[in-house]
C-alpha cells in the first residue's frame, strides 16, 4: 500500500501567493529556498528498523478497566460448573479466596480454526481465522493505573514514553502532513496523557489526542471572526517567510531555524490534509455498513476504527483507540453484565476494520492489537462482578506476520493462573517492535545518563506466534 | 495450540492446583529431633542447595551473590544482604522459601524454579527447626565488596575541588577577566578562534530573557545604547538582578529541577492547595540571594533549624515542601500504601539536584556504574523515613492531613484543645444516638456532621511541609531511627539495618550516637560541607548551564560516569571555589559569568571553527537559543500589554470538602490567567497543554535542561490559538493607540518583538503588507474605523509567527 503523498513544498507556496497578493519579490525568494537543496534537520524522516519488518504500521484498540478473559476469550468449562463452593482467586484488589462466579456468556466455536469465543463478541468470532489469540498474558501490577500505564510504556510508576512514541522515534514518519502517532481517546483512560505521552523522547514524538467531534486536531481551524478576507493567513504566512528567511540568512542557514520555518508549511498543509483525513463523506455505505457505522456519526467507536483505517492508508505510524475513560468502562466489579454493552460498542466495528483491513490488503502490513490492562477474577466480586487479576489476561493480534488462526498459551482450569507459555507484557511489547523490524534491546534513547529502552531490562519474542 | 486439545483435568486436581497457586501456608510445625532431621537434610535438602544455590552461594562460588552463603548453618542463619535465609521452625518467614515459591520478585534459583517436591521438602527441613549437620565453622573471611570505595574516588567528580590557578594564554588582551582565561587557553589549544562580540541590542535582549525571562523594552533598550560608560552592562545586568522578575525565572529553573508540582501525583492526582507557599518561598529567596548553603539547609531541614521570629519559623517549614513534595503512588490507605516509593522520589531527586547522582539507582541494587552501594541508598533512607510527610489524599482516604500550622505556637495549642473538645461531643452525641437506636439516616447524619468538621482546616495558615517523625500508622517499615536495606527496593524484604549516614566515597559522616530525630539537619550540614566535593560543583555548573544553554557537565543531573566529562574541568572548579568563597552568592556568579567576555560573544559562524567544534562545546560563539515555553507564554503578554505582573497567589482549586477524586475520575484542570507562566498550576500527572506544547518541564521527574522540539503543531497554535490571537488583537490596539504616525508604529512593533528597528527593506514590506491587508479588508464589507486594526492584528500575527520573536541571539 502507498500512502498518499502530500502535495509539493512548491504547490504550498504558489497556494500561499492566494492570487496576486504576496509580493512576486517574496515568491521568488521562497522558492530560491526550495531549489538550494538544504538538508533540513527532519527527526521524523522515515527510517528503516533493524532488520526487514513485517508491519509497517500498528493499530492498537485498548479496552479500559480490565476485560474478563473467562468471559470472553478465555473459555474455562470447569468454571462453567461452579457451584458456589469451590472458591478461587476473588474479588475487589484482593487475591483472598472467594466463590468462584460462573461466566456469562456461552462459548462457540468461530472460523475455520475453531477457535472459542463467547457470545461477548459474535462478529469478532467470525474473524477468529485472522486472529493469533494470547491466553497466558499477565503483568505485574493489579490498580488500573500502573497497569495501563505498564502496557503502553513498559513501565509501571514512572511515566515513560509510550508504545507509539518509541515506533515513531524508531521509524520516523511517511506523511509529514499528519502525526506520527494519533490517539482516538473520547476520554482519557487511568494514568491520563501520560500513556501517549513522548516522556523524554523528542516532542515530534508525542501522540496526537484526537478527540472525536468538530475539531479532532486542536488549532487545526483559525478563530472565525466576523469580516474576515479570504486568503488572510496565507497573506500572515508569507509575510513571515519573507521575515524569516532574511533572518535566516543573517544566521547562517542554521538547519533548527530552517526546520522551524518548515513546519509551518506543515501546519497549513495539515489544515487542509488533516480534515481531509477526518472526511468520511467519499465512504461508501457498504463500507459504513461493514463497520456499522451510520452516516453523520463522528463519535462512535465504529467511526473511530474507519478512521484509523483512513490513517493508517495516509502512513500514520501508530494509530491506538481507546474505547472508554477512566469510568464507565469495563471495570465490573460488581455485576460482570456492565461487560455487555462495552463489548457490543466495540464488536461489530472492530470485525468490520478487520475484514475492510483485509480486502484492501492492508492486513499484509498492519498490526492490529487488542489488549487491556489486566483480566478478572474467577472468584466472584460484589454480587455478581469480577476483581482485577494482572495474574493472566487475554489480548490477541491480527495482520503483519502473525500465526492466523492460532491460540498462544493458556491459563488454568479457573483461569486464575498461566498455566503454560507466559506473556509477560515486556515479552509482549518485545514482540510488537520485532514484527516492526526492532530489536528490542536495541532501540534505545540515552537519557539521564543511561540508555532506555520499552522494554527495561526484560523482554523476549514469542516466537511461537510469529509466521 | 487449540484450547480444545488441551486435556481434560478432573475436578480435584484442579482445586489442588489452585490452592497450592493461590494460598499462602502458614502453618508451623515443631522441631523434628536429632536423627530423623539429619538423615532429612542429607537425602533431601544437602542435595537441592549443593545443585542449585552452592554455585553462587558457597565459599566456593567465584563470586558470593548477595554476600549469602549457603553452605553452613550459621552463615545461612546469619544471612547475606537482605538478611537471614532461614527462620528455623518458620518456613514462611524465611527469605529461603520466599524466593524457591517465587511469589514475589526474588526469584531463586533465577535459572529456573524447584520442582513442587523440591520446594516441599525445603519447607519441611525449615520447619523440622532446620536441622544440619554441617561445619558450624564460619570462614573469617568476608565477601569483596561490590563498590570499592577507594577506586571510586579516583573519579574526577568525588575529588575535591581545587583551586586552579588561571592558565597562561597567548592572546592577553581579549580575557576581561579569570573566567576568560580559562575558556580562551582551551580555544588556543583546539585552534578555535573565538567570534566578534554581539552588538548591544543583541547583547541586552539576551541579559534580559537571561535573568528575566522577558525582553527588554524599547525604553530599556535606548537607555542602554545611550548609555556609553564602560560600566553599562554592569549596570544592567544590577538592574536586571534586582528585578523581581528575576527571581520568577530563576525560581523556575529551580522548580524544573525539583520537580515542583501541585498536584500529589497519586492515582486521582489530589490537589495539593499550600503548595504555591513553596514555589513563592523559591522565588522570593532568589531574590533576596539567599545563600545556596541556607537555601539548602531550608529545604532539607527547615523545620529542625532555629528561627528569630514567627515569621523566619514558617518561612523555614514552607520551605521544607522541598521534600513535602515527594511523588505519592497508587490507591491504597492502608500498609499497602507504597511510602518506600515517595521516599525513592525524595532520594532520587535529592541525589540529583544537590549532588549530580542517581541515587535511585541504588534503590534495588548497588549502583551499576558509581561508588554507590544499596546501603547507601538505605543509609539516606533513614532520614525520610524518620520524616512525617504531609498526607494530601487519595481516593480511599480523601482528607488532607498531618499538614503544618503557621500559626504561633501558642496559639496553636489552644486551637487543638478546642477542637478535640468538638471532636468528643461529637462523637458523644453519635455515641448516645446509637444507644438511643435511633433511626439509621440520623446517626449517618451526625457521622456526617462529624466528618465535616474534622475535614476543616485548623483557623491557621497551613503549609504542606515535613516534620520529624513516622507516617503511622500507614508506614509499613515506620519508625524513627536506621532503616533497614529492602532488598530489590521491596519492603517485604527487609535486610541488614544500615545506620543513617552520608554515602561513603563523599566521606561517609555518621549521625552522633545520641542524635535524636530524623538527623536531617545533619544531612543538609554534610550537603554543604566545604569538603563535600560536589554540591557547589553541581550549583555552579546550573547556573552557568542556564546561561549558556549547556553545562560545563552537560549532564547537570549525573555527575556520574554515566554523565559527560566536564569540558572545562578547572574553571568548573574556579567557579566552585569562587562560589564558596563568595559566601555562596548565586547572584554574584551571575555577575562574574555575564561580565565576561565569552558571555557577550555573539552568534556568529565561523567555518574554521565549525569544522572542528560544530557544537561550540568550546564556546567560541555564543549559542542562539530558542525561548523557552514560558518566555514564549509571558513575552506574547507583555508585548500586548495584557501581562499581570504581580506575584501568583493560591490556585482556585475545588473546595476541599467537595474533593471527590479517584483513579476513575482524577483531579484535571487547566486555570486560565494573566499572571507571569510560573504561577500556572502544574500537575504532576497531567501537563498543562501549553506548557507541553512547547517542552516544558517534566513534572514526574528532575528536569535539569530542557528540550526544543519543533512541531507542526507549536506552528498551528501560534497560527491559529485563540490566545494567541487574543494577544494580537491587544498588541494591535496598544500600538494604534501608543502612536498616530505609521513608520514610527512599524518601528515600534519590531522593538518591542524583535528588540530591534526594522531594516528598510523589512520596513517597506511592512507598510506595503498593510496596505494590501486593508485593501483586501475594504472589499469585505467591514466597517471602515476597523479596517487598520485589522490589518494591524494580521500584521501582529505575522511578528508572533517570525523566527526572530522567539529565539534569542
Amino acid at each position: 500500500m502507498t500512502p498518499s503523498t502530500g502535495i509539493s513544498r512548491r504547490e504550498v507556496l504558489r497556494s500561499m501567493v492566494g492570487g496576486s497578493m504576496l509580493l512576486p519579490a517574496i515568491l521568488a525568494e521562497l522558492m530560491a529556498e526550495e531549489d538550494s537543496g538544504r538538508p533540513s534537520a527532519d527527526p521524523l524522516a522515515p527510517r528503516e528498523p533493524h532488520f526487514p519488518p513485517k508491519a509497517r504500521r500498528v493499530i492498537f484498540l485498548f479496552s479500559t478497566g480490565g476485560v474478563s478473559h473467562m468471559d470472553t476469550f478465555d473459555y474455562k468449562p470447569t468454571l462453567f460448573r461452579a457451584d458456589g463452593r469451590m472458591t478461587g482467586a476473588g474479588g475487589g484488589l484482593s487475591l483472598e479466596p472467594r466463590p468462584l462466579l460462573r461466566p456469562r456468556w456461552a462459548f462457540r466455536r468461530g472460523g475455520q480454526c475453531g477457535t472459542l469465543v463467547s457470545d461477548i463478541f459474535p462478529h469478532l468470532r467470525e474473524q477468529m481465522d485472522d486472529i493469533c489469540l494470547i491466553n497466558s498474558m499477565t503483568t505485574d501490577n493489579n490498580e488500573h493505573f500502573q497497569a495501563t500505564l505498564a502496557i503502553h510504556t513498559g513501565s509501571f510508576f514512572q511515566a515513560r514514553p509510550s508504545f507509539g512514541s518509541w515506533l515513531s522515534y524508531g521509524l520516523g514518519t511517511v506523511n509529514r502532513n499528519l502525526p506520527s502517532f494519533v490517539v482516538f481517546a473520547p476520554a482519557l483512560p487511568y494514568a491520563g496523557a501520560q500513556v501517549f505521552a513522548n516522556d523524554f523522547l523528542p516532542a515530534y514524538h508525542q501522540g496526537t489526542r484526537v478527540v472525536p467531534g468538530p475539531e479532532p486536531i486542536p488549532n487545526l481551524r483559525r478563530p472565525a471572526v466576523a469580516g474576515e478576507p479570504s486568503g488572510l493567513q496565507q497573506m500572515e504566512l508569507g509575510l513571515a517567510g519573507v521575515f524569516n528567511q532574511a533572518h535566516l540568512q543573517r544566521n547562517g542557514q542554521a538547519s533548527d531555524l530552517a526546520a522551524r520555518i518548515r513546519t509551518f508549511e506543515t501546519a497549513f498543509q495539515m489544515q487542509t490534509e488533516a480534515p481531509e483525513a477526518f472526511d468520511i463523506s467519499r465512504e461508501t455505505s457498504e463500507t459504513l455498513r461493514l463497520y456499522g457505522l451510520d452516516r453523520g456519526d463522528t463519535q462512535s467507536f465504529a467511526w473511530q476504527c474507519l478512521m484509523a483505517r483512513r490513517l493508517a492508508e495516509r502512513g500514520v505510524r501508530f494509530i491506538e483507540l481507546i474505547d472508554s475513560g477512566s469510568s464507565g468502562n469495563w471495570d465490573s466489579h460488581s455485576d460482570m453484565g456492565q461487560h455487555e454493552p462495552l463489548a457490543r460498542k466495540i464488536d461489530r466495528p472492530i470485525a468490520g476494520l478487520l475484514r475492510d483491513l483485509k480486502r484492501r490488503g492492508m492486513l499484509e502490513d498492519t498490526l492490529v492489537v487488542w489488549t487491556t490492562e489486566f483480566g478478572r477474577t474467577p472468584g466472584q466480586d460484589g454480587a455478581r462482578g469480577r476483581g482485577h487479576h494482572p495474574a493472566v489476561f487475554s489480548s490477541w493480534l491480527a495482520g503483519a506476520g502473525v500465526k492466523a488462526g492460532i491460540v498462544h498459551g493458556s491459563s488454568d482450569p479457573i483461569g486464575a493462573t498461566v498455566a503454560e507459555n507466559p506473556v509477560h507484557i515486556h515479552d509482549f511489547h518485545a514482540t510488537l517492535l520485532h514484527l516492526l523490524g526492532f530489536d528490542h534491546a536495541r532501540l534505545t534513547y540515552r537519557h539521564a545518563g543511561r540508555d532506555f529502552r520499552l522494554t527495561d531490562v526484560r523482554g523476549e519474542v514469542v516466537h511461537g506466534i510469529l509466521q | 495450540m487449540n484450547l480444545l486439545s488441551t486435556p481434560r483435568i478432573n475436578i480435584s486436581t484442579w482445586i489442588a492446583l489452585a490452592g497450592c497457586l493461590i494460598f499462602v501456608s502458614s502453618s508451623r510445625g515443631s522441631n523434628v529431633p536429632g536423627p530423623d532431621g539429619i538423615e532429612f537434610f542429607e537425602k533431601r535438602v544437602r542435595p537441592v542447595l549443593v545443585e542449585h544455590c552452592y554455585s553462587c552461594h558457597s565459599s566456593s562460588a567465584k563470586k558470593i551473590k548477595g554476600k549469602l552463603r549457603l553452605d553452613s548453618r550459621q552463615a545461612s542463619l546469619l544471612g547475606g544482604v537482605s538478611g537471614p535465609a532461614i527462620v528455623p521452625g518458620h518456613p514462611a518467614e524465611s527469605l529461603l522459601i520466599k524466593a524457591v515459591r517465587y511469589d514475589k520478585d526474588l526469584r531463586m534459583p533465577p535459572k529456573g524454579k524447584l520442582t513442587a517436591t523440591q520446594i516441599a521438602d525445603l519447607e519441611t527441613w525449615i520447619k523440622m527447626g532446620a536441622p544440619d549437620p554441617r561445619d558450624a565453622k564460619l570462614a573469617t573471611e568476608q565477601p569483596k565488596a561490590y563498590i570499592d570505595i577507594a577506586e571510586g574516588k579516583k573519579f574526577w567528580a568525588f575529588q575535591s575541588v581545587k583551586s586552579p590557578s588561571p592558565p597562561r594564554v597567548k592572546d592577553t588582551v581579549w580575557p576581561i577577566h579569570d573566567v576568560d582565561r580559562f575558556i580562551l587557553a582551551k580555544l588556543e589549544a583546539k585552534g578555535l578562534k573565538p567570534v566578534r562580540l554581539a552588538d548591544r541590542r543583541s547583547l541586552l535582549r539576551r541579559a534580559t530573557y537571561d535573568l528575566t525571562g522577558l525582553p527588554p523594552t524599547p525604553e530599556e533598550i535606548a537607555a542602554f545604547l545611550k548609555d556609553e560608560t564602560p560600566e553599562a552592562f554592569a549596570k544592567v545586568v544590577d538592574r536586571l538582578l534586582a528585578s523581581p522578575a528575576y527571581g520568577e525565572r530563576w525560581g523556575r529553573h529551580w522548580l524544573d529541577v525539583v520537580r515542583y508540582a501541585d498536584t500529589a501525583g497519586d492515582n486521582s492526582d489530589y490537589p495539593i492547595p499550600q503548595m504555591y507557599r513553596y514555589r513563592n518561598w523559591v522565588i522570593a529567596a532568589f531574590n533576596l540571594d539567599m545563600p545556596y548553603d541556607q537555601f539548602i539547609h531550608a529545604q532539607i531541614a527547615g523545620d529542625l533549624m532555629p528561627a528569630r521570629s514567627d515569621r523566619e519559623r514558617a518561612d523555614h517549614i514552607i520551605a521544607t515542601g522541598y521534600l513535602a513534595n515527594s511523588r505519592r503512588h497508587g490507591s491504597y490507605e492502608d500498609a499497602r500504601y507504597p511510602w518506600h516509593l515517595t521516599i525513592e522520589d525524595t532520594i532520587d531527586n535529592l541525589g540529583k539536584t544537590f549532588l549530580g547522582l542517581t541515587m535511585g539507582c541504588a534503590r534495588c541494587h548497588d549502583h551499576k556504574f558509581d561508588p554507590l552501594g544499596a546501603e547507601d541508598y538505605y543509609a539516606l533512607y533513614g532520614f525520610f523515613s524518620s520524616t512525617r510527610y504531609p498526607w494530601p489524599g487519595i481516593e480511599l482516604d480523601r482528607a488532607q492531613h498531618d499538614l503544618i500550622p503557621l500559626g504561633g505556637s501558642g496559639d496553636l495549642e489552644k486551637a487543638m484543645i478546642s477542637r478535640q473538645a468538638k471532636l468528643a461531643e461529637f462523637d458523644k452525641a453519635i455515641k448516645k444516638l446509637e444507644a438511643d437506636k435511633s433511626p439509621k439516616e440520623k446517626i449517618q447524619a451526625a457521622k456526617k456532621d462529624r466528618e465535616k468538621f474534622a475535614k476543616q482546616p485548623l483557623p491557621f495558615e497551613l503549609a504542606y511541609a515535613v516534620v520529624d517523625g513516622k507516617n503511622e500508622p500507614k508506614k509499613r517499615i515506620g519508625q524513627v531511627g536506621d532503616a533497614r536495606v529492602q532488598l530489590k527496593g521491596e519492603p517485604e524484604y527487609p535486610g541488614k539495618l544500615v545506620p543513617r549516614r552520608f554515602p561513603l566515597v563523599l566521606g561517609g559522616q555518621t549521625l552522633a550516637k545520641d542524635a535524636k530525630g530524623s538527623g536531617r539537619l545533619q544531612l543538609a550540614n554534610w550537603l554543604t560541607d566545604a569538603a563535600n566535593p560536589l554540591t557547589a560543583r553541581v550549583m555552579v555548573n546550573r547556573i552557568w548551564q542556564y546561561h549558556f544553554g549547556q553545562g560545563i557537565v552537560a549532564t547537570p543531573n549525573n555527575f556520574g560516569k554515566q554523565g559527560r566529562l566536564p569540558t572545562h574541568p578547572e574553571l568548573l572548579d574556579h567557579l566552585a571555589a569562587q562560589f564558596v568563597a563568595n559566601g555562596w552568592s548565586i547572584k554574584n556568579m551571575h555577575r562574574l559569568i555575564m561580565l565576561s567576555r565569552v558571555y557577550q560573544l555573539s552568534c556568529d559562524d565561523d567555518d574554521a571553527n565549525l569544522k572542528s567544534d560544530a557544537n561550540s562545546e568550546f564556546l567560541w560563539r555564543f549559542p542562539r537559543r530558542r525561548l523557552d515555553a514560558e518566555s514564549i507564554r509571558d513575552t506574547l503578554l507583555m508585548v500586548s500589554g495584557n501581562l499581570d505582573p504581580k506575584p501568583g497567589g493560591p490556585h482556585p482549586f475545588p473546595n476541599p470538602s467537595a474533593w471527590d477524586f479517584t483513579q476513575h475520575k482524577p483531579f484535571k484542570a487547566v486555570y486560565a490567567t494573566n499572571r507571569r507562566s510560573v504561577y500556572l498550576m502544574t500537575q504532576r500527572i497531567q501537563r498543562h497543554p501549553f506548557l507541553a506544547l512547547f517542552d516544558g518541564p517534566d513534572t514526574n521527574s528532575s528536569t535539569d535542561s530542557r528540550t526544543t522540539s519543533t512541531t507542526p503543531l507549536q506552528a498551528l497554535f501560534l497560527m491559529n490559538d485563540p490566545f494567541v490571537h487574543e494577544q494580537a488583537r491587544k498588541f494591535a490596539a496598544r500600538l494604534l493607540a501608543e502612536q498616530p504616525d505609521e513608520s514610527k508604529r512599524i518601528d515600534r512593533a519590531f522593538q518591542l518583538t524583535f528588540g530591534r528597528p526594522p531594516t528598510d527593506s523589512e520596513a517597506k514590506q511592512t507598510r506595503d503588507y498593510l496596505t494590501q491587508v486593508v485593501d483586501k479588508i475594504r472589499t469585505s464589507g467591514l466597517a471602515a474605523d476597523q479596517h487598520r486594526l485589522r490589518a494591524w492584528e494580521s500584521l501582529a500575527r505575522v511578528l508572533f509567527m517570525s523566527n526572530e520573536f522567539v529565539y534569542v541571539n
